[in-house]
């Protein structure tokens, strides 16, 4: 009877005496969309990385923003692929890190807002104030796309927090989710990242006798790579500044198509001033 | 007797306590947010409907890998846990070692994920502490429990200066040691379970794909993981043996040792910095004060996360209840064919399987955003349960045949004689339900889970810190109530 | 070596032992009878309680472990002699010369082909010999025993019986048997409801004699 004990007991002592293993140059990305495919698609990027750099490159999938910040802050990942706010929180964590590239459209990103058509809310170019009451989801709670920018409009436009201001408020968890639940109609009104709405209507995904846009908010700063500080002294001096430099290169289509941007621009830390200052705004960063 | 209305029977007592759970779940119900607000749930619940029916077992990338995890981590977890619990199962007798374990096992695996998250980032070592941690709470209790009743006379009747370890072996651990094994084949169930369900965080297990399929909309893919999770569930009376589970711990620490590359710094930071709260740590620059803080934390979302909490787990219980009667008849031989019996096990399996999220997030879709979707995922899931811990006992009545039947046998022969057990098992089931009400958090229904996640997703430790032991006393206060009521009312499940 | 002077002992207001003096020297060989409830395993208890660490104890109903064998049943007399990390050992695997040892007891209580048979699995006769070997494996000079061969008939205990008080020098053993206590002893001692009614040598008594102790007049 005691010898199953013994021999487990034993089994666990066994396993103490593991040794960790040598790390390795190793990123992240958000899960914003198509998360499904998420090590199909930065696994090539992982590849073209480490061919480039020549050094061994791994991606981890994370399953939410603030897990990728938390990779991200224990040095689990050196690299990560962040939304403007969680590029910020970043940051903010890892005080020595910078923002490296950002994708070319991310320069001028903008969210959608969608509605059921149930609503009979219609596509205009000013704020709809008439949402005003109903029920609205949010994508991630640290979504740049689907909840930073979304709320600051709404504040300035409603002059209400989204809690007062709704009927309901929702946190999706992602972008396709948002658009799943206001199709259904289990929100009225919802926020989403505009290049993935622009995709899943591309494949077909969505069904515009039920959902469409109602307005495009005003363009603001968002996805960017940023890399922690002390990535040169356990890689080789100047080894930050050939990511960037390799990340800027990247023209290969099908390595872009996994984020999907068309290119990589040059960013740096200031750019999202802006963005510190509105999350700060509306209470998600402390003063 | 000069009232006739004055009863004194079993009954009597039965029934008042249960007017007076279902008046204050009715409350409930009435205080609830139950709008049915969806318009056009029809397409996305026909797309569910379409994958359940045609499950795309390839879809899935490195699908036998989150498997194995799955299997690893429970393994693991279950096994420390057990291992723990076993040892502070000796020291029950030590008030400070049962609030310890009470308090441990009051923290959803989910929210032991997401601290350890931090400390050992997405690492084995984080999903195996994850289930260990509350396990041994668990474990301790039931364990406790197992050798405080066990006979004691074996041990009084040795030598005097035996040495309490080896009377403790010889005379005691043998006499509960075949109650351990049951209980730990069940709790192996839950674990494997719980290490799904951590996957919704991001460790790498079914769960984590499980989420996502479903949450993209991708239900054939969403299918498959379900049905191999119901069949690693079910399967396994066919490969759990005592003789095997050496073997299975071995394969689970080769395949995924239980390492973190980063414990000691992050461990020293979360300790000193993190979770302290922002006013009180050293370089703060805001202008809060502590007890602003604290102010503001507990009314903007303590008092409403408890109070969602409360009512979406009260009106839970009474949902559970009638669900479990419902069930009842459909499991028990006293009323049911063979047939029908096997039907409603089939359910009964799929609900107690099912993690209460993915019912959440179809009803969600069906429903719209309220408690209701809540309120069903767990009362189908707790319901299930009862419904089928009740009908065995049940089914052990000798109720002779020629009886009354349909209504009136359920009624009169056999609700009354299983009544108790079925009371005890619902008041039981209550603090867990009111842990569970923490993962349905996750998908915005505004319970103490829903601030404790989103302070996660801002980076405020803190708050999280304060919250989950905010959520920890409301569990025990639950767990307390419970208890007196189950002594009350002479209950044993 | 066990004294008692004017003893009574009360348990939630009801008299279990009534005004007990008594004197049982080292050597000799004590039955205890009287019906049940008439306080006997009260009084082995307290005899138990005078010298904890010097006596072989077979209490009332075995209190074995059923799930474990009759070795490690019967090994349990022996665990005070060890410390615990070797009683752990036998517990898992146990030694050749434990093994011996426990099988000749067992071979002489007639349960040596079962030694390695759990207690569950036993009839009651065979559990109260593996009782009586625990005891026995105790290895002291003072047996202690309540009704140790009342599942047994009538000539197998009174073998077991005298095997046992053969290999101690001092022994008090409550038995219903009335032949056994007269055959087997040199002193009885009778209770009835907490208070001794008869302690003679067992040669001045017969049958007759102890009718009383059981509610029956005694035939003049």
């Amino acid at each position: 009877m005691y010898k199953h004990l013994a021999v487990s007991l034993l089994a666990l002592v066994l396993v103490a005496c593991g040794q960790p293993e040598k790390p390795t140059f190793t990123f992240t990305a958000i899960p914003d969309q198509d998360e499904a495919r998420l090590i199909e698609r930065f696994g090539n990027v992982a590849d073209y990385l480490s061919k480039e750099l020549g050094v061994e490159v791994k991606y981890i999938p994370v399953k939410s923003y603030a897990a990728a910040v938390t990779a991200f802050r224990n040095n689990e990942v050196q690299l990560a692929w962040f939304g403007g706010l969680t590029g910020v929180q970043a940051r903010l964590q890892v005080p020595d890190s910078s923002a490296i590239a950002q994708g070319y459209e991310d320069q001028f990103f903008v969210s959608y807002f969608i509605a059921h058509n149930s609503t009979g809310l219609s596509e205009n170019n000013e704020f709809p104030q008439d949402i005003a009451g109903k029920s609205f989801t949010f994508g991630s709670k640290g979504s740049t796309s689907g909840r930073l920018m979304p709320e600051f409009f709404i504040r300035e436009s409603l002059g209400d927090a989204p809690d007062n201001a709704f009927s309901r408020v929702g946190f999706s968890g992602d972008h396709s989710a948002t658009i799943a639940l206001v199709q259904s109609g289990a929100y009225e009104v919802g926020a989403v990242n505009y290049k993935v709405w622009e995709d899943e209507l591309a494949q077909g995904k969505i069904d515009t006798s039920k959902v469409s846009v109602i307005w495009k908010t005003p363009e603001y700063l968002d996805y960017h790579w940023v890399i922690r500080g002390d990535t040169d002294s356990h890689w080789g001096k100047g080894f930050s500044d050939k990511v960037q430099a390799t990340l800027l290169g990247i023209n290969d289509p099908e390595i872009l198509a996994a984020f999907p941007r068309s290119s990589f621009v040059a960013a740096n830390n200031d750019d999202y001033q802006a963005i510190l200052e509105t999350a700060q705004s509306i209470g998600l960063l402390d003063q | 007797m000069n009232n006739p209305r004055a009863h004194n029977t079993t009954a009597s007592h039965y029934r008042h306590i249960s007017l007076v759970l279902a008046g204050f779940a009715l409350l409930a119900f009435f205080l609830a947010d139950i709008d049915i607000t969806t318009r056009s749930p029809g397409t996305e619940l026909g797309r569910i409907l379409a994958g359940l029916i045609r499950p795309d077992f390839f879809a899935t990338d490195h699908l036998l890998q989150a498997t194995l995890f799955t299997l690893s981590f429970a393994v693991q977890g279950v096994a420390l846990g057990a291992a723990v619990g076993f040892v502070l199962a000796c020291f029950w007798h030590y008030r400070s070692v049962r609030m310890a374990s009470a308090t441990v096992r009051a923290i959803h695996e989910l929210f032991w994920g997401l601290i350890f998250l931090q400390l050992t980032g997405l690492s084995t070592l984080t999903g195996v502490l994850a289930i260990a941690i509350p396990y041994s709470g668990i474990f301790a209790k039931v364990f406790g429990e197992f050798l405080e009743e066990s006979n004691s006379k074996p041990a009084q009747a040795l030598a005097r200066n035996s040495g309490p370890l080896s009377t403790f072996f010889f005379a005691k651990l043998p006499l509960v040691w075949a109650q351990f094994k049951v209980y730990g084949a069940y709790r192996l169930e839950c674990g494997i379970r719980s290490s799904a369900i951590l996957g919704f965080i991001g460790l790498p297990t079914l769960g984590f794909h499980l989420e996502t399929a479903f949450r993209q909309g991708d239900y054939s893919a969403g299918a498959a993981l379900l049905y191999i999770f119901f069949l690693l569930i079910i399967s396994m009376r066919g490969w759990l043996h005592a003789r095997l589970i050496p073997i299975y711990l071995l394969a689970a620490l080769l395949y995924a040792p239980p390492l973190s590359s980063n414990t000691g710094a992050s461990l020293w930071r979360f300790l000193s910095h993190d979770i302290m709260p922002a006013p009180l740590r050293s370089g703060y620059s805001g202008d809060l004060t502590f007890s602003r803080w604290a102010l503001d934390l507990v009314s903007q979302q303590a008092v409403p996360g408890l109070v969602n909490t409360l009512v979406l787990g009260s009106a839970a219980l009474l949902m559970t209840g009638l669900i479990a009667i419902m069930i009842l008849p459909l499991l028990s031989r006293h009323f049911s064919g063979k047939l029908v019996r096997s039907g409603a096990n089939i359910f009964v399996i799929m609900m107690r399987t099912t993690p209460e999220f993915l019912l959440a997030f179809i009803f969600l879709l069906a429903l719209g955003p309220s408690m209701l979707p809540g309120i069903f995922a767990l009362a189908l899931h707790t319901g299930a349960i009862i419904g089928h811990l009740t009908s065995r006992i049940a089914d052990q009545l000798p109720i002779p045949s020629n009886s009354a039947r349909g209504l009136n046998r359920l009624s009169f022969e056999v609700l009354p004689r299983v009544y108790g057990n079925f009371l005890a098992l619902l008041l039981y089931r209550w603090e867990i339900i009111m842990r569970e009400t923490a993962i349905l958090g996750l998908i915005g229904i505004p319970t103490i889970g829903f601030y404790i996640d989103s302070a996660f997703a801002e980076f405020r430790l803190d708050r999280a810190f304060f919250l989950i032991a905010v959520s920890v006393i409301l569990n025990l206060s639950v767990d307390g109530l419970s208890r007196t009521l189950r002594n009350r009312l002479r209950l044993h499940a | 070596m066990f004294t008692f002077e004017h003893h009574t002992l009360r348990k939630q207001g009801v008299v279990i032992l009534d005004d007990i003096s008594l004197h049982i020297a080292a050597g000799e060989r004590v039955a205890l009878l009287g019906a049940s409830g008439a306080g006997k395993s009260t009084l082995l208890q307290l005899m138990r309680e005078q010298h904890p660490d010097e006596i072989a104890w077979c209490p009332q109903d075995g209190a074995m472990v059923p799930p474990l064998s009759v070795f490690h049943n019967i090994y349990m007399g022996s665990l005070d002699r060890h410390n615990a990390l070797y009683n752990l050992r036998n517990l898992i695997y146990p030694k050749a010369k434990e093994r011996r040892a426990i099988r000749t007891i067992a071979n002489a209580l007639g349960i040596g082909e079962k030694l390695f048979t759990s207690i569950d699995r036993l009839s009651g006769g065979q559990a109260q010999r593996t009782a009586l070997g625990r005891a026995l494996y105790a290895q002291k000079e003072t047996l202690l025993a309540d009704e140790p061969v009342s599942s047994l008939d009538e000539l197998q205990g009174g073998n077991l019986l005298r095997h046992t008080l053969s290999t101690h020098t001092t022994a008090v053993i409550a038995l219903h048997d009335q032949f056994l206590a007269l055959s087997c002893f040199d002193r009885v001692i009778g209770l009835r409801n907490g208070k001794i009614l008869i302690d003679q040598p067992a040669a001045s008594l017969n049958h007759d004699d102890l009718l009383p102790l059981y509610g029956q007049a005694s035939p003049t």
